[in-house]
């Protein structure tokens, strides 16, 4: 069931560097800048959930941190981590929330200081014996099997790769509040050292500090506010909790289920989508959601990404902001402001002409969860 | 033996029959009593049928390069000196997926599917680790 649910307000900081900053303090900043978009006033947010950053001390906790902080009170409420698919997740339970009367309006909440932190992303996956025991550390490792065994099977070069590091550079370059702005060519890229083969440095996203929020609220409410609401057409996640005993575990299928909801909720298909914003740690993570998300078949995302199809201007614009790659890793939060904004038209030198509908992706906690929605011009 | 700066297993009442499987020159996994099913990771009970009891049964030792990568960059100190190393997941012949590392070749000649087979490297005075080496096909 598609949930009556509306976006009625984003915010988000400065990114990048921000030396003294904290995650709590970006958080607050990220808030009051969404409540300003909206024009809603703060006694009526009566649900706040929340993502801790990896600077976060307080964990569980943030939300109340948060809560306490901005002097709110609450009937619906929780910090919680699915990595990347947290944004998404937090978006389908508070149109579920404001749908169904729990709460009238739902703040969701990320920020962190990853950065200027020193948030490496290099812990081993693995229960009990950790996977750290072969040497198998790090985020980009378990991406980078994905790659490896993607090349194999069908095909799929290096240079694919490089076509979405550099489609996201080039969004970035149009975008003034994105980190790496810098064009990024062919040879460039090729050139770039790798960190865990086949992935170089370009295929990873950055490390970044800073904040963003969205806004929740009924569809009947959202009428009479600020902006022209985003509603939210679909979302849904989904979970693979096992991990190598599943051999399809690097092909991540919980991606797939997460699209079938959406995309069923929303009564459309991926013909309809005017952009995607695809949760891009890794380049080769943009593929595989290509074919999970049935832009193409499987095995065919590295010739999908070739010849500007994924540019502005191309058949489907994939992360018009520049993505986790090159705007700023917001763990995919900025994924949902920068849908937001496409459909409100307010994008400026990279908006998608007359986009009126969306798909969002995310995707965290190893390879093992993900999360998606179908946005639609309100 | 020299100091060993790399991650080691913490040996429990659990795990305990894996590794002194290795010791012993066995690879060796939890076989469901129920189902058959192998369950890796070590697991309390059964995915498949969710029975408890199982028995720790031998391998064969043989199986394919599912997929690898080549780490240019030490995430842990302990591995510094290796790079490039690799690390290799494993499809054994009985279906169990592990992680490993390839020996006895250059990162350069490793292809997937490749066929391996278990080899062991003790590498402190109670812990051996299992690699895989390739093997010549006939
Ligand atoms: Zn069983």
């Amino acid at each position: 069931m598609s949930p009556s649910a509306a976006i009625v307000g984003v915010g988000k900081t400065a990114q990048g560097t921000l030396p003294g900053a904290t995650a709590l303090g970006l958080q607050i900043a990220a808030v009051k800048g969404t409540l300003a978009d909206s024009g809603l006033d703060k006694s009526e947010i009566d649900g706040l959930l929340t993502q801790p950053g990896t600077t976060a001390p307080e964990g569980a906790y943030n939300y109340l941190r948060l809560g306490e902080a901005l002097g709110l009170s609450l009937r619906f409420g929780g910090s919680f981590a699915m990595g990347g698919a947290t944004c998404l997740a937090s978006l389908q339970m508070a149109a579920h929330a404001v749908s169904s009367g729990a709460a009238n309006a739902v703040l969701c909440v990320f920020g962190d200081v990853a950065r200027s932190g020193g948030s490496k992303f290099d812990r081993a996956a693995g229960w009990g014996d950790s996977w750290g025991i072969w040497g198998m550390f790090s985020a980009a490792a378990n991406s980078a099997m994905t790659a490896r065994r993607h090349m194999h099977e069908f095909g799929t070069e290096s240079r694919h790769l490089g076509e979405v590091a550099i489609a996201s550079r080039r969004h970035a370059s149009l975008n003034p509040d994105a980190v790496m702005r810098a064009p990024l060519t062919m040879e460039q890229y090729l050139a770039s050292r790798f960190i865990v083969e086949p992935l170089r440095l370009y295929d990873c996203c950055l490390i970044s500090d800073g904040a963003v929020a969205f806004l929740v609220t009924t569809l009947e409410r959202a009428r009479d506010l600020r902006q022209r609401p985003v509603r939210v057409m679909g979302a849904a996640q989904a979970h693979s909790p096992e991990t190598i005993g599943n051999p399809d575990w690097w092909y991540m299928p919980h991606q797939r289920l997460a699209i079938e909801q959406v995309y069923a909720q929303a009564g459309v298909g991926p013909a309809d989508m005017d952009f995607a914003q695809i949760y891009d740690n890794f380049t080769i993570s943009v593929i595989v959601w290509l074919e999970q998300a049935g832009f193409c078949e499987r095995g065919e995302g590295g010739p999908f990404v070739e010849g500007g199809r994924i540019q502005l201007g191309g058949e489907l614009p994939v992360n018009t902001a520049g993505g986790n790659l090159s705007e700023s890793y917001m763990q995919g939060w900025l994924h949902l402001v920068e849908a937001v904004r496409q459909l409100r038209g307010e994008c400026g030198d990279r908006q998608v002409p007359d986009a009126e509908i969306g798909l969002v992706t995310g995707r965290g906690m190893t390879l093992n969860c993900s999360a998606a929605a179908v946005l639609g011009r309100g | 033996m020299m100091d060993y700066l790399k991650p080691l297993p913490t040996i429990t009442d659990e795990n305990e029959p894996f590794w002194s499987g290795l010791e012993h020159g066995e690879l060796r996994f939890q076989r469901c009593g129920g189902c058959g099913h192998y369950r890796y990771p070590i697991a309390p009970v059964c995915p498949r049928c969710l029975a408890v009891d199982f028995v720790w049964t031998p391998v064969s030792g043989r199986g394919r390069v599912f997929s690898y990568v080549v780490f240019h960059h030490a995430y842990h100190r302990g591995f510094a000196a290796d790079l490039p190393y690799n690390v290799a997941l494993i499809r054994l012949e009985e279906g169990i997926f592990m992680f490993s590392n390839i020996v006895g070749i250059g990162n350069e000649a490793i292809v997937c599917d490749m066929p391996v087979m278990v080899d062991y490297e003790r590498v402190t005075d109670t812990i051996t680790l299992p690699r895989f080496r390739p093997v010549l096909m006939p």
